[in-house]
């Protein structure tokens, strides 16, 4: 029966706690997909896309493209820069003659730059495999005029709004919105693939993107993955660079010109012509490849690179099958953020130790972050942050939950620890003391034959031995029964005055000199308001009864009336010991000095401590002519809770 | 009557004649009430109800023989559990219920003191003027009830299980007569209530009737008589033939100090 009451308390108190834990688990998890959905955790997306991006393994420098950056040497090789177009038309045709898939000059010619416009005009109009770039957002630039329309590609990159690069556009409306353009990464990847007989067509899953063959690219949506109300161009794909110190084969203008450039390195490449010097501003941020050129700072890419990039994953995915970068749906995503906010709150609660929720958590992390790392190699970008955001918060949170409860119990511990000296205390002060004071005060006084000596030593000695058991039995049963003598055990469950005349009856019938000049007792014991008395209270009202009585018995000398009061005077509970005895004043317990260490002191001390915890008030007065006076007196509607 | 009679002729016929039409018809009356008090008191005596509750089958038995012989025409009753008790005595609403202490709640179980312990605490709250015999072998497991004894207004007798049967039936009869007995092992020295204290100094410092007593307490006059049943049982002052209880309770309460 107590065995599944405590259960029964037990599992209450457990659900108490899991209802409150998952609770706050819940709402972390809303949190988190509240941040998320307004735009807070962007930044922190993209810094987890940048760094697992740059995590991945490198891959081998693509095949097809040929990059011919023109670097600072080959500005002061010239002398000058913009490069005349001589220069270019001079470059442009060495390269020719290596039968390369086509040539993408990243240099804006809106305007001629002599000397040799002229040729470079030429070689625009007959070359079908050349291609020039325009700009078409902000302030726009126009392509070079010679160049036909289908050779024009614009050269805008769409950078995110912490200035990085991480997404590619593929066609877009020009300035004034009347021609839809596209971008020269994908002027080239058609051209490449049309060759190879993979012609641009309608995406299959999204009709608006475009495919080549089984490469549908995906477009970027305003809430594509990470980001939050994103204004994109209007065809755009994830930029997923190609990865590696290395990932273009990279000549410089000068190299070409000399004819160093075997014509093996150009035949049927894709080859981009640009500047990689940093003295030209044609750079772009991104930490999540590295540039090729030594001499652009970290950090940042060559504008010939990014379109290099952007080319290359549109040739290597219709062609090799590398991936492209997509995300998941908005469902998926927020199911995946729960999903791991729960496995969070599961850590507290299928393991228990600080210690393993710990080691749990950093397992989690470890196959969190493993599982994205995994699915970014397969071309997914999942949602890390958040999800690592509403797990760890879950997990650590709880731990940290534990560590506090792991505390309360220390607390309790030391509470419980203290509760079972002062019990035992109570215990020997109750019993075995008040026979030693007897006996030393018979001693004194010399009016104690050998014969009683022996018996009262007996009687000590009996008290002292049931001690032990009695507090073991108050302090490990907690049934609501509280032991007045190891055979005198009382019923704290019952009504409590009952408890309390129990007391009364078994402490009046104690050996007590003054309790025998005792004529009479006027006695009331009426029902008294119990509501909010735990068994301790009830418990320590008992002893507070005991030993008020028991200080008649002891200190009223000459007594021969004793009234006992136990009932509600204006809704207080009131427990009011009066005798009429002379009293011992050098004896009596003194009220001021709580701490003492005498009898009375003790009593006064368990008064204080009840009537503390009742929010009552507790006084001991003389009254006149003759007698003393002790009142415990509390207002059960304000006991105070968990001292 | 005679005397009426005797006066008859010194009277005039006219007013002689109404006024022994008056008087025979008012000794009609009274005769006719008499009688009917008698009547009444015969059905009371013959309807007195009696709960009897033990749980071994031969002590209940052998209590309801003896109630029989001494009640020829009462109606008894029995219950061996507390459950049923509450029941039978909910029923009959019985002069008085004879309980034994140690009792099981429901048939079948076993049989505690505890159980006896809580019934009488019930009976005691819900009928508060029921008379009420208890069969206890150790009258000390008692002692917790005496707050709810000294509230309660009906007979409370405490009966040893040793006693005699005459001496049972004694008590039984104090029940009726709503008297208070606890025996000595129950009581630690002489233990009184303040009511009682104040019932002993208006009726022997102020000479007070019991209806004085009452409207100066502003208490029922029936308190005051279970006030004076109840310090006579601290003060152990039962009925005894030849002696004036109330003055055997003076003497005591002298004696003890309670008044002066």
């Amino acid at each position: 029966m107590q065995k599944r009451q405590q259960l029964w308390t037990t599992l209450q108190r457990e659900w108490h706690i899991w209802k409150s834990g998952a609770r706050l688990g819940l709402a972390v998890i809303g949190l988190v997909a509240l941040l998320r959905l307004t735009g807070g955790l962007q930044v922190l997306e993209w810094l987890a896309l940048d760094t697992l991006l740059r995590l991945r393994p490198a891959e081998p420098a693509d095949e097809h493209i040929l990059i011919v950056g023109i670097d600072e040497d080959d500005i002061q090789a010239v002398g000058r820069y913009p490069i005349p177009d001589g220069q270019l038309a001079a470059l442009i045709e060495t390269l020719q003659a290596g039968q390369p898939a086509a040539i993408a000059l990243d240099l804006y010619r809106d305007l001629p730059q002599e000397p040799g416009s002229a040729d470079l005009a030429a070689l625009f109009r007959t070359m079908p495999n050349l291609f020039g770039i325009e700009k078409v957002r902000g302030a726009a630039i126009a392509a070079p005029a010679d160049l036909p329309d289908a050779q024009v590609g614009f050269s805008d990159l769409s950078t995110d709004l912490d200035g990085k690069l991480r997404r590619s556009a593929l066609g877009a409306y020009n300035a004034d919105q009347s021609e839809f353009r596209l971008s020269l990464a994908l002027r080239l990847a058609e051209r490449f693939l049309s060759e190879r007989g993979i012609s641009v067509a309608q995406g299959i899953r999204d009709p608006y993107a475009m495919r080549f063959g089984r490469a549908e690219l995906p477009r970027t949506q305003p809430n594509t993955g990470g980001y939050r109300q994103l204004q994109p161009f209007e065809v755009e794909t994830m930029l997923l660079f190609r990865s590696g110190r290395q990932p273009f084969e990279r000549v410089t203008m000068r190299q070409v010109l000399a004819g160093q450039v075997e014509s093996e390195r150009v035949r049927d490449r894709l080859v981009l012509i640009g500047v990689v010097s940093p003295s030209v501003r044609d750079t772009f941020n991104s930490v999540a490849t590295v540039t090729g050129v030594p001499a652009i700072p970290a950090g940042t890419i060559a504008g010939v690179e990014a379109h290099a990039h952007a080319t290359s994953q549109i040739i290597q995915a219709a062609l090799a099958g590398r991936p492209l970068l997509r995300d998941w749906s908005e469902p998926l995503e927020y199911a995946w953020l729960i999903l791991w906010g729960v496995l969070g709150i599961g850590l507290g609660r299928f393991l228990v130790r600080p210690a393993a929720i710990l080691a749990g958590l950093g397992l989690g992390i470890v196959t969190l972050l493993g599982l994205c790392f995994g699915l970014l190699l397969a071309g997914w970008w999942v949602p890390l942050v958040p999800a690592l955001l509403a797990f760890f918060l879950n997990g650590a949170g709880l731990t940290a939950a534990l560590f506090y409860r792991h505390q309360q119990d220390l607390k309790w511990q030391l509470r419980d620890r203290q509760y079972v000296i002062d019990h035992t205390f109570n215990a020997i002060h109750s019993g075995p003391l008040q026979t030693l004071s007897r006996l030393l005060s018979k001693t004194r006084s010399g009016d104690l034959p050998p014969d009683q000596w022996e018996s009262m030593l007996a009687h000590l000695n009996r008290e002292l031995r049931t001690v032990y058991d009695s507090v073991r039995k108050e302090i490990l049963t907690e049934d609501g029964s509280l032991y007045l003598s190891e055979e005198q055990a009382l019923d704290l469950n019952g009504p409590f005055e009952e408890a309390l005349y129990e007391v009364y009856a078994y402490t009046l019938a104690r050996d007590f000199d003054c309790f025998k000049t005792l004529k009479f007792c006027v006695t009331t014991f009426d029902p008294l308001e119990t509501t909010g008395l735990t068994l301790e209270h009830k418990r320590e009202l008992c002893r507070f009864f005991e030993e008020s009585l028991c200080n008649v018995g002891k200190y009223a000398v000459g007594a021969t009336q004793l009234e006992v009061v136990c009932k509600q005077e204006d809704g207080n509970n009131v427990i009011r010991v009066t005798d009429n005895g002379r009293g011992l004043e050098s004896e009596k317990p003194s009220k001021s000095a709580p701490g003492s260490q005498d009898l009375g002191g003790r009593g006064t001390q368990i008064a204080e401590s009840i009537a503390y915890q009742l929010g009552g008030k507790f006084q001991r007065e003389s009254i006149l002519p003759c007698g003393t006076r002790c009142e415990l007196k509390w207002n059960p509607g304000k006991i105070r809770f968990g001292v | 009557m005679t005397r009426a009679l005797a006066l008859d002729p010194r009277t005039s016929a006219d007013k002689s004649q109404k006024r022994r039409s008056q008087m025979t018809a008012a000794l009609a009356l009274k005769l006719e009430r008499e009688r009917r008090r008698e009547a009444q008191m015969a059905e009371s005596s013959a309807l007195k109800k009696i709960v009897v509750v033990d749980d071994h089958e031969l002590v209940l038995n052998s209590t309801v023989e003896a109630l029989k012989q001494q009640y020829a025409d009462a109606q008894i009753t029995t219950a061996q559990t507390a459950a049923s008790a509450l029941a039978q005595i909910a029923q009959t609403q019985p002069d008085v219920a004879v309980v034994d202490l140690a009792l099981p709640e429901q048939a079948g179980q076993t049989s505690r003191p505890e159980t006896g312990l809580h019934l009488l605490r019930t009976l005691m709250q819900q009928y508060p003027t029921l008379n009420i015999v208890v069969q206890s072998a150790n009258a000390k497991s008692l002692v917790r009830l005496k707050p709810a004894i000294n509230a309660h207004e009906g007979g409370f007798i405490i009966a040893d299980k040793s006693l005699s049967l005459k001496e049972m039936l004694t008590k039984v009869e104090w029940a009726m007569q709503g008297l208070v007995f606890t025996p000595k092992e129950m009581r630690t020295g002489l233990e009184i209530k303040p009511e009682w204290l104040e019932v002993l100094r208006l009726a022997f410092q102020e000479g007070l009737q019991d209806k004085a007593i009452a409207e100066r307490m502003s208490v029922a006059e029936r308190t005051v008589r279970h006030y004076w049943t109840q310090v006579q049982d601290a003060l152990g002052v039962y009925p005894d033939t030849g002696k004036n209880n109330r003055i055997q309770t003076e003497i005591r309460a002298r004696e003890e100090g309670l008044i002066d």
